[in-house]
C-alpha cells in the first residue's frame, strides 16, 4: 500500500472535500437548530449526529485515500453482487420511510443499500470497460454485459422505489458508458427500449408524476406539492447578494421543511447570499476540475475512469441538487454532497473521494522528489502510441 | 510505474490496463462541457434569483414571517370649559383569525363564535374559508370588531387556535346626541371623520405604535429582537369652548320649538362676544355618535356653519348700523310707514311693492327697527347708498369665513355694488339678496354687544397632552372695530326695546334685560319665494349691561302657532335664556329654584354613601364633584339627600345625615319624634317646641328630611334635626 503512495495526493481536491463537511456543520447546523429544538428540545441534537456523521465520512475518506485502487478490480464483481443481494433483501425485509423500503438497519446504523450499489456498480462498471477495452463497442460482446449489470441494479432500486437514485444510477452510467466510447446508437437503442419501462415504473408511482406535473404546470407557492421547493425559493431570495448572515435564517423556522436535508442549499443562499451560493459552486466546480485532472494523469485505465466516475457522480449531484432546489429541475430527494444532513451518501461518497485521491496520489500531479519527471507533457504522444497498442 | 498492479484474474486481457489508454478527449470534452453548462445555469439561476428578484422573495419571506401587531394610541378626550368629559374611550375586543392556521378547526371556531355572538356559522364560515386573489387562504381576517370586554370573556375561555385577540379603543360619546353633531364622530378605525373629530383629528389621534412579531412556520409567534417595540403616543386631549350646561339647555330646549311648532328643524349658536368662545352650538334634529346607524347622513352637517340662508330682518342690524355710523338718521327720527304697503318706482314704469307686516303711518327710526318695518329700511337705505351698505355688511363679515375651528364652513354671499339690480339696496336693507351663515348673523350681533369689535368664534380654547401639558392654547381674536361704541350703544337701545316694545315680547324675563332682533324670511323654494315657507330667527345678547352671551336662534318652516320670529325663535331663546340664567344666578339675581337648577345640569348621578364612615362618604362625593354637608353627629352616615342616583350639578351639596348617639341609645319610654317632613319650617318648630326637644335647623323654607327618623323613640329633650330648602318658586315672571 505505501508502495502505491509514492506520490502526494491532490491536496486541492482534499481541501475543497473538507471545506464543504466544515461548512455543512455550520449550515446543517444552521437549518436544524429549530426543528431539532422543537423534536428533541434540544438545538444541537442533528448537529451532534451530522457532526458523527461527518467523522465517519473522513475517516472513511482516509480509509480510500490509504487503499491502493487497483485492489478493487478484483473486488467490483462480488460487490456488485452483493449489492444486489442487499437491494433484494431490503426490497423483501427494509424498513418502510415515506412509502418507500430503502434502508436496512446494521444494529443501530441503518445504511441505504442503494448508495452502496450505486458505488459498487461504478467501480464495476470501470473495470469492466477498462477490459473489455475497444471491445466496448461491440453489442454482444462489450455493450450488452453490462447493460444487464446496469439495468439489474437500477431496476431494483427504481423498485424500492427510489426514482430519484435510480435515476442518477441510470444517468451515471450513461456517463461512463458515453465516455468509454460506447457506440452511441447503442446507448440510444438501450435508452429507446428503457424510457417506457421507466415511464411505466414513473406511471405507477404517485408521487413521482405529481413531481413532474408540479414542476411543468405549477407556480411556486400553491398546491401542497411544491410548497418545499416555494419556500426554498424564498430561502434563496431572501438571502440575497450577501445573505442574512449566519444563524438568521428565518425560513429554516419551520417554513422551509427538512431544511438541513436535500434543501440545505436553500439556507446556504439566505445565509450566505449569492455570495455564499456561488462559493459553494466554485468548490463543486473546483471539485469537478481537479478530478478530471487527476483522471487526465491516472497511471491506468481503471484508475482514470474510476476518476471520471467518482468525479462526475459528485458534481452530478451537486448539480442536480442546486438544480432542484432552484427549480430548474423536478424535485428529487438528493443530497447535496458533502453538505446535506445526511448518512449513507456521505458515508459512500466519502469513502469515493479517498479512492480518487488515492488515484490521485498513484500520478505524478504531485511527485514527492523535487525533480521527476512528469508524462504529462507527452501525453498526446502517448496517446497516439497506446491506441496502436490496442 | 513500478508497481505493477495485479492483473484481475477473470479479464486476460488486462495487461492492456498497464499502460494509460488514450483519453477519450472528445467525449470527455463534451461531459466537461455539459457539466460546465450547467454550472452556468445554476449561476445565472442563482443571480436571478438572489439578485434580480430578491427583493421579491424578500417581501414574501417578510410577509410570512414578520407579523405587525398594532398597538393602537388612545384617542384624545373631548371637554366642555368646565373640564366635564364629552367624548372619552372604553376598551373593546376584536377578533381576527388566522384562516391558515385554523384549518380544520373552522367548524369548531364557527360554531364558538355564532353562539357567542348569535350570528349564523355560515357568516363566520365564508370568513375563516377565504382565500386571496390567486387561492391560497388567507392569513387575517376580522371575525368580530368591538365587542364589549366581557362578552369578549366567552370567546377567550374558549382558547380557540388561530384566533388574535385584539384590544381596541372605541370613542365613547358621553351626552350621545348633546353636542353630537358639534362634537362629529370617527370611523371604525378611530378616525375623524366630521365635526370636531375631523378638525382636531391631527390631536386626537395620537401615534398608533407598533411591535413586529416574527413567526415560524407553525405560526407561533414571539416578538423580534430585530426590531424595537414602538409605543403609542396617545392622543391629545381637547378643551372645548362649549359649557356642557348651555349646551344641553340650547338642545332641549329646540327640541321642544321644533316640537311645538311644527318645524322641520332648528338651530341655535351662543357665543361670548367679548371673546368669540362659542357657548353652545346645536342642530336640532341632531346626531348621536354612539349609535349613528339610525341617523340620516344629512344630521351629521353643522348648519350652522355648513348652511346659508337669508336672513331677513335679522340683517338690519347692518342696516341700522350704518344709518347711525355715518349719523344719517336719529333714533327719533321719524318716517312715513306709508300703512304697511309701499309702492317703489321702479325703471320703466313698474312698480314693487314693499310690505310691513304691522301697519303703521309714522314710525320713528327706533320704533322701525322695534317693529321690524321693511319699508322704512327701504327709505333709508337710499340715503346710505349701496357702497356704504356694501362696506358695512362686509365689515360685520358677511360673505366672509368667520374662520371657525370647524371642518365645512361656508362663506355666503354677498353680491358686490356692480352686480346689484336696481332694487337690491332696498331689498338688501331688510335682509333678502344676501345668504350668511348663522354664525355670521351670530357674530354680527357679537360685534355690536362687544361694543362695535368683531371677534372671531372658536370653539378649542385648549389642546393638552395625555400628561397635561397645554400643546396650544386660543387667545380671543379681535378681527376689526365695525361701528363706533357709540354706534352700538345706540343698536343695542333699539333692540333692547324690540324685546321691551317691539316684535320679541316673548323674549322678556323678569329681571334681565335683554337685547335682540326678529326675522322671518321667506324660503326659496324652487327658485321662487314661497308663501307657506319660512325661516324665522332671533338673535339677541344679555344682560344688556354687560352682555354675556350673543345666541341666534332659527327654526326652520313653523308651521304650528305662528312662523314669525318673534313669536317662534323668541320663546325658545327665551327658555333657553331663563334656565341659563336660573342655572347659574350669573346673569341676575333673582329667586335659585331647586327644580330648574337640577334639570339645567344635571350631570352628576348622586352615589350611594349611606353606611359609610363618614369621611370615606365626603370623599367619594368629592370624587364626583359634590360636596357634603353633615347633619348630626356621629360617624356612619345612615341617609343621605339627596337620594343616590338622583341628579346633580358639579359643586352642588349633599346631606349626609349621621346615626347620633342618642338614637342607638334611646329608651323603649321615649319620647316618639314626629313626621316633620313636607311641614313649613315654621310649623315643624312650632310642634318640636310643644314637645320639649331640641330643634336644630340647616336651611329654611320645607323640611325635606330629619334625624331621627320620624318614629323613633328618643329621651325628651333630644335634639331634632331638621334638614330644610326652599319651597319651589316660578324662576321668572313672565309678562
Amino acid at each position: 500500500m505505501t508502495k502505491s503512495q509514492r506520490n502526494h495526493i491532490d491536496l486541492p481536491a482534499l481541501v475543497v472535500v473538507l471545506t464543504l463537511m466544515v461548512m455543512s456543520l455550520g449550515v446543517v447546523y444552521s437549518a436544524s437548530a429549530t426543528w431539532a429544538l422543537e423534536k428533541f428540545g434540544e438545538s444541537n441534537r442533528l448537529l451532534n449526529l451530522h457532526a458523527l456523521k461527518v467523522l465517519l465520512g473522513i475517516v472513511a475518506l482516509f480509509v480510500g485515500m490509504t487503499i491502493d485502487y487497483k485492489k478493487y478490480r478484483k473486488l467490483t464483481k462480488p460487490a456488485v453482487i452483493i449489492a444486489i443481494a442487499f437491494l433484494a433483501f431490503t426490497l423483501v425485509l427494509g424498513g418502510e420511510v415515506k412509502g418507500a423500503t430503502r434502508w436496512l438497519q446494521f444494529g443501530g446504523l441503518s445504511l441505504q443499500p442503494s448508495e452502496f450499489a450505486k458505488f459498487a456498480l461504478l467501480f464495476h462498471l470501470c473495470s469492466l470497460i477498462a477490459v473489455k477495452g475497444e471491445a466496448i463497442r461491440e453489442f454482444k460482446k462489450g455493450f450488452l454485459p453490462m447493460m444487464i449489470w446496469i439495468g439489474s441494479v437500477a431496476a431494483l432500486v427504481l423498485l424500492q422505489p427510489n426514482f430519484s437514485t435510480g435515476s442518477m444510477i441510470i444517468l451515471m452510467s450513461l456517463v461512463m458508458l458515453f465516455i468509454s466510447r460506447a457506440k452511441i446508437s447503442h446507448i440510444l437503442a438501450t435508452l429507446g427500449a428503457a424510457l417506457p419501462l421507466l415511464v411505466l415504473v414513473a406511471l405507477t408511482r404517485p408521487h413521482v408524476i405529481q413531481r413532474i406535473n408540479s414542476f411543468l404546470y405549477g407556480t411556486p407557492g400553491q398546491g401542497s406539492n411544491n410548497y418545499q421547493l416555494y419556500q426554498g425559493i424564498i430561502g434563496f431570495g431572501n438571502g440575497g447578494l450577501f445573505g442574512v448572515g449566519p444563524g438568521e435564517s428565518v425560513q429554516r423556522d419551520f417554513f422551509l421543511p427538512e431544511s438541513y436535508g436535500d434543501f440545505v442549499f436553500s439556507i446556504v443562499g439566505e445565509e450566505y447570499g449569492l455570495v455564499g451560493t456561488i462559493s459553494f459552486m466554485l468548490l463543486f466546480l473546483i471539485f469537478m476540475l481537479r478530478g478530471f485532472k487527476i483522471a487526465k494523469f491516472a497511471r491506468d485505465e481503471f484508475g482514470r475512469l474510476l476518476a471520471i466516475g467518482i468525479t462526475s457522480v459528485v458534481t452530478m449531484y451537486s448539480c442536480v441538487n442546486a438544480g432542484v432546489t432552484l427549480g430548474i429541475l423536478p424535485t428529487t430527494g438528493l443530497p447535496m454532497p458533502f453538505v446535506s444532513y445526511g448518512g449513507s451518501s456521505l458515508l459512500f461518497t466519502s469513502f469515493a473521494v479517498g479512492v480518487l485521491l488515492n488515484i490521485s496520489a498513484q500520478t505524478d500531479l504531485h511527485p514527492r522528489a523535487p525533480k521527476v519527471t512528469t508524462p504529462s507533457v507527452s501525453a498526446p504522444g502517448l496517446e497516439d502510441q497506446t491506441v496502436k497498442v490496442y | 510505474m513500478t508497481n505493477q498492479p495485479t492483473p484481475p484474474p477473470n479479464q486476460p486481457i488486462a495487461a492492456g490496463a498497464e499502460t494509460p489508454r488514450p483519453p477519450f478527449n472528445g467525449r470527455l470534452l463534451v461531459l466537461k462541457l455539459a457539466f460546465a453548462a450547467f454550472f452556468v445555469i445554476i449561476a445565472a439561476r442563482l443571480v436571478q434569483i438572489q439578485v434580480i428578484e430578491s427583493s421579491k422573495y424578500q417581501e414574501r419571506a417578510k410577509r410570512q414571517y414578520e407579523q405587525k401587531i398594532v398597538l393602537p394610541a388612545v384617542r384624545g378626550n373631548i371637554y366642555d370649559r368646565h373640564n366635564n368629559v364629552l367624548v372619552s374611550n372604553s376598551m373593546f375586543v376584536s377578533f381576527a383569525a388566522d384562516p391558515k392556521l385554523i384549518g380544520d378547526d373552522a367548524a369548531v371556531v364557527a360554531e364558538k363564535f355564532s353562539y357567542v355572538f348569535g350570528k349564523p356559522r355560515a357568516f363566520y364560515l365564508s370568513k375563516l374559508r377565504s382565500t386571496t386573489s390567486s387561492g391560497t387562504p388567507r392569513r387575517f381576517v376580522w371575525l368580530e370588531r368591538r365587542v364589549r370586554p366581557e362578552v369578549a370573556k366567552r370567546i377567550e375561555a374558549a382558547k380557540l387556535p388561530g384566533i388574535v385577540v385584539l384590544n381596541e379603543p372605541k370613542r365613547l360619546y358621553h351626552y350621545d346626541d348633546v353636542a353630537g353633531t358639534l362634537v362629529g364622530f370617527t370611523d371604525v378605525d378611530n378616525k375623524g371623520i366630521s365635526g370636531i373629530e375631523l378638525q382636531f383629528d391631527k390631536y386626537l389621534r395620537g401615534k398608533n405604535g407598533s411591535v413586529i412579531m416574527q413567526r415560524d412556520g407553525l405560526g407561533r409567534a414571539r416578538p423580534s429582537v430585530d426590531y424595537p417595540r414602538i409605543e403609542p403616543r396617545d392622543g391629545h386631549h381637547l378643551i372645548l369652548t362649549i359649557d356642557l350646561a348651555y349646551q344641553s339647555i340650547v338642545e332641549e330646549e329646540l327640541k321642544r320649538g321644533v316640537e311645538r311648532f311644527k318645524a322641520d328643524a332648528a338651530l341655535a349658536v351662543m357665543m361670548n362676544p367679548k371673546t368669540g368662545e362659542i357657548l353652545a352650538l346645536a342642530n336640532y334634529p341632531g346626531l348621536n355618535p354612539n349609535d349613528l346607524g339610525s341617523y340620516d347622513i344629512h344630521a351629521a352637517r353643522n348648519r350652522v356653519i355648513t348652511d346659508i340662508f337669508e336672513p331677513g330682518s335679522v340683517f338690519k342690524v347692518v342696516t341700522a348700523a350704518v344709518a347711525y355710523e355715518h349719523q344719517l338718521v336719529a333714533p327719533d327720527q321719524r318716517f312715513n310707514a306709508e300703512n304697511g304697503t309701499y309702492k317703489v318706482a321702479l325703471p320703466g314704469g313698474k312698480f314693487r311693492l314693499i310690505k310691513d307686516s304691522h301697519e303703521h303711518a309714522w314710525l320713528s327710526f327706533q320704533e322701525a327697527i322695534e317693529q321690524s318695518s321693511n319699508i322704512v329700511m327701504a327709505k333709508v337705505s337710499l340715503t346710505i347708498g349701496p357702497e356704504r351698505l356694501y362696506r358695512q355688511a362686509r365689515d360685520f363679515g358677511f360673505g366672509i369665513l368667520t374662520g371657525i375651528d370647524l371642518p365645512g364652513e361656508v362663506r355666503g354671499r354677498l353680491k358686490k355694488p356692480f352686480e346689484w339690480s336696481g332694487t337690491t339696496l332696498q331689498t338688501l336693507s331688510y335682509g333678502y339678496e344676501i345668504a350668511a351663515t348663522p354664525l355670521q348673523i351670530a357674530a354680527a350681533y357679537a360685534a355690536v354687544a362687544n361694543k362695535g369689535v368683531l371677534v372671531q368664534p372658536y370653539i378649542v380654547s385648549r389642546v393638552i397632552d395625555a400628561s397635561g401639558e397645554v400643546i396650544f392654547q386660543q387667545s380671543p381674536q379681535t378681527i376689526r372695530r365695525v361701528i363706533s361704541a357709540e354706534t352700538a350703544e345706540l343698536l343695542t337701545r333699539a333692540f333692547e326695546g324690540v324685546v321691551q316694545n317691539g316684535t320679541a315680547k316673548d323674549v322678556r324675563i323678569y329681571g334681565v334685560r335683554i337685547a335682540g332682533k326678529t326675522g322671518t324670511s321667506r324660503k326659496v323654494v324652487d327658485g321662487k319665494y314661497g308663501t307657506g315657507s319660512y325661516t324665522a330667527s332671533f338673535a339677541g345678547f344679555f344682560p344688556v349691561e354687560d352682555p354675556q352671551v350673543v345666541c341666534l336662534v332659527m327654526i326652520d318652516n313653523p308651521r304650528a302657532i305662528s312662523y314669525y320670529g318673534g313669536l317662534t325663535s323668541g320663546p325658545i331663546f327665551r327658555s333657553i335664556a331663563e334656565r341659563m340664567i336660573n342655572t347659574t344666578g350669573r346673569f341676575k339675581k333673582i329667586p335659585r329654584t331647586t327644580t330648574n337648577a337640577l334639570q339645567a345640569a344635571n350631570d352628576i348621578s348622586v352615589p350611594d354613601v349611606r353606611t359609610l364612615p363618614l369621611s370615606l362618604a365626603g370623599k367619594i362625593l368629592e370624587g364626583h364633584g359634590l360636596r357634603s354637608e353633615k347633619i348630626g353627629e356621629g360617624q356612619i352616615v345612615v341617609r343621605q339627600v339627596p337620594e343616590p342616583g338622583k341628579r346633580l350639578s358639579r359643586g352642588e351639596k349633599v346631606r349626609l345625615l349621621l346615626e347620633t348617639e342618642n338614637a342607638t341609645t334611646a329608651s323603649a319610654d321615649g319620647t316618639v319624634v314626629p313626621d316633620l317632613r313636607g311641614m313649613s319650617l315654621r310649623r315643624a318648630i312650632n310642634r318640636l317646641v310643644v314637645e320639649d326637644f331640641d330643634v336644630k335647623v340647616r336651611g329654611s323654607g320645607v323640611v325635606i328630611d330629619q334625624l331621627p327618623a320620624p318614629g323613633t323613640r328618643v329621651n325628651p329633650g333630644s335634639a331634632i334635626h331638621l334638614l330644610c330648602e326652599p319651597r319651589p318658586t316660578f324662576s321668572a315672571v313672565l309678562y
